[in-house]
């Protein structure tokens, strides 16, 4: 499953200058945009003290820690250590950098850099949710499995949704995205949802 | 104005911060909150008889429940909000302060607590901040009752902004996480322990930062 594309985000709940925490199947990542608009990819711990990098903030094309402000630029060197403003931070200072992109209104991310590129939608974002249940149990409900964004009917609603499946473990998020529709349309989907993530963890209280 | 205060408590931030924001002037009395219990004294019942903080005290007028502090402070300004939406923030700000501020005192202030439960009522109301953002987003909205903040967001935000202190993570609420930039991003925005300003809206720090003064 490592060298297939994970979805982490839809693309408008990270724009430019913004770092998010993101729990990938092999650990603790944090996933952030430039202000030119670039994404990267790195674990989440500072290799310095261990801060979590999410916690950082993004000027122009780096990263810094938000703990003694060490700074990572997109392909995680280390390009500045403000306690020594005159040094310049040897090559072996950087983070690991993942594979990270953005396809179908969907952020993805991977262990190693997959042959294919991630899959389209042909849908626009709608919102992110997490379910409080094993990706399986969402799959057993949705008929989708992770990583592989698929139609879903939800009661009520006239169009399917494109749901797209992060397996986080206990938890699973899901990236929800929509045929364009306007603003009420948008709303009752976003209602749909909820509504199918209590119905999917009273079935998991319930096992 | 007067405002006995404890810097930790999200609800005596939430005060400092409208006044902040607003451009009032507020003179913070510090009462000792932890481990003093100092509020729950004769001498602070004498000011407060119900032993809790924030208190506000302008002349005549003396509040001691966080809602109607910020809107007092609010009245007359762009942050005053009227009718039964800012209403039921203000009421739910209250669930917001018992359930995650239960979890954080309880990590981090040894209040007891079943923190499971707490948490669970915590991400509750998360939830429920999450959806009605979308929902404001879908309108046009940035902030709860409209494109402008007002006290249902500053009621709700320190509480939220202070969760992961009660182990409550907040990576998986985009629409509470860009809420709370455009709020931090607001003019004459003001930090307190565990919430931090935007460095990045802040011009970097030149190379005799820190040693200017010397």
């Amino acid at each position: 499953m490592s060298v297939s594309w994970t979805p982490v985000a839809l693309t408008p709940d990270l724009p430019p200058g913004g770092a998010v925490p993101v729990r990938a199947p092999w650990g603790e990542l944090v996933v952030w945009r430039s202000a030119t608009g670039r994404l990267s990819c790195f674990p989440e711990r500072c290799p310095h003290r261990g801060m979590r990098l999410s916690h950082g903030f993004v000027r122009g094309e780096m990263i810094s820690c938000i703990y003694h402000g060490w700074r990572y630029d997109t392909a995680g060197q280390c390009r500045k250590i403000p306690a020594h403003p005159d040094l310049e931070p040897p090559a072996a200072i950087r983070v690991h950098s993942y594979p990270v992109a953005e396809a179908g209104g969907l952020i993805w991310i991977a262990k190693t850099l997959p042959e294919s590129a991630p899959p389209e939608t042909g849908a626009e974002p709608l919102r992110s949710l997490v379910i409080a249940s094993p990706a399986s149990a969402v799959t057993e409900a949705a008929g989708v499995v992770p990583g592989v964004p698929g139609p879903v009917s939800l009661p009520d609603l006239a169009a399917p949704l494109i749901l797209a499946l992060q397996d986080m473990g206990e938890e699973t998020a899901v990236h929800a995205l929509i045929t364009p529709a306007d603003s009420a349309a948008r709303i009752a989907a976003s209602r749909a949802l909820e509504a199918f993530r209590r119905a999917v963890e009273a079935e998991e209280i319930a096992a | 104005m007067i405002l006995y205060d404890y810097v930790l408590s999200a609800d005596c931030y939430a005060v400092r911060l409208l006044a902040a924001l607003t451009g009032q002037r507020l003179e913070t009395r510090a009462v000792d909150f932890y481990p003093g219990a100092a509020e729950k004294g004769a001498a602070f019942r004498a000011i407060n008889p119900a032993g809790t903080l924030p208190v506000l005290v302008d002349g005549e007028v003396t509040l001691a429940e966080p809602a109607a502090i910020l809107m007092y402070l609010a009245t007359g300004t762009s942050f005053a909000a009227e009718g039964a939406s800012a209403q039921e923030w203000l009421a739910r700000s209250r669930h917001f302060a018992a359930a995650l501020g239960g979890a954080r005192q309880h990590d981090m202030l040894e209040v007891p607590g079943d923190i499971d439960a707490l948490r669970a009522e915590g991400s509750l109301w998360l939830r429920i901040l999450e959806a009605a953002l979308f929902e404001a987003g879908e309108e046009g909205c940035g902030f709860l009752l409209g494109d402008t903040p007002t006290i249902a967001d500053i009621a709700i935000f320190p509480h939220v902004a202070l969760a992961p202190d009660g182990g409550v993570e907040l990576g998986a609420w985009p629409r509470i996480r860009l809420w709370m930039r455009r709020l931090r991003a607001l003019p004459g925005f003001i930090e307190m322990p565990g919430i931090h300003r935007l460095h990045d809206l802040k011009p970097e720090p030149g190379p005799d930062y820190g040693g200017a003064a010397a």
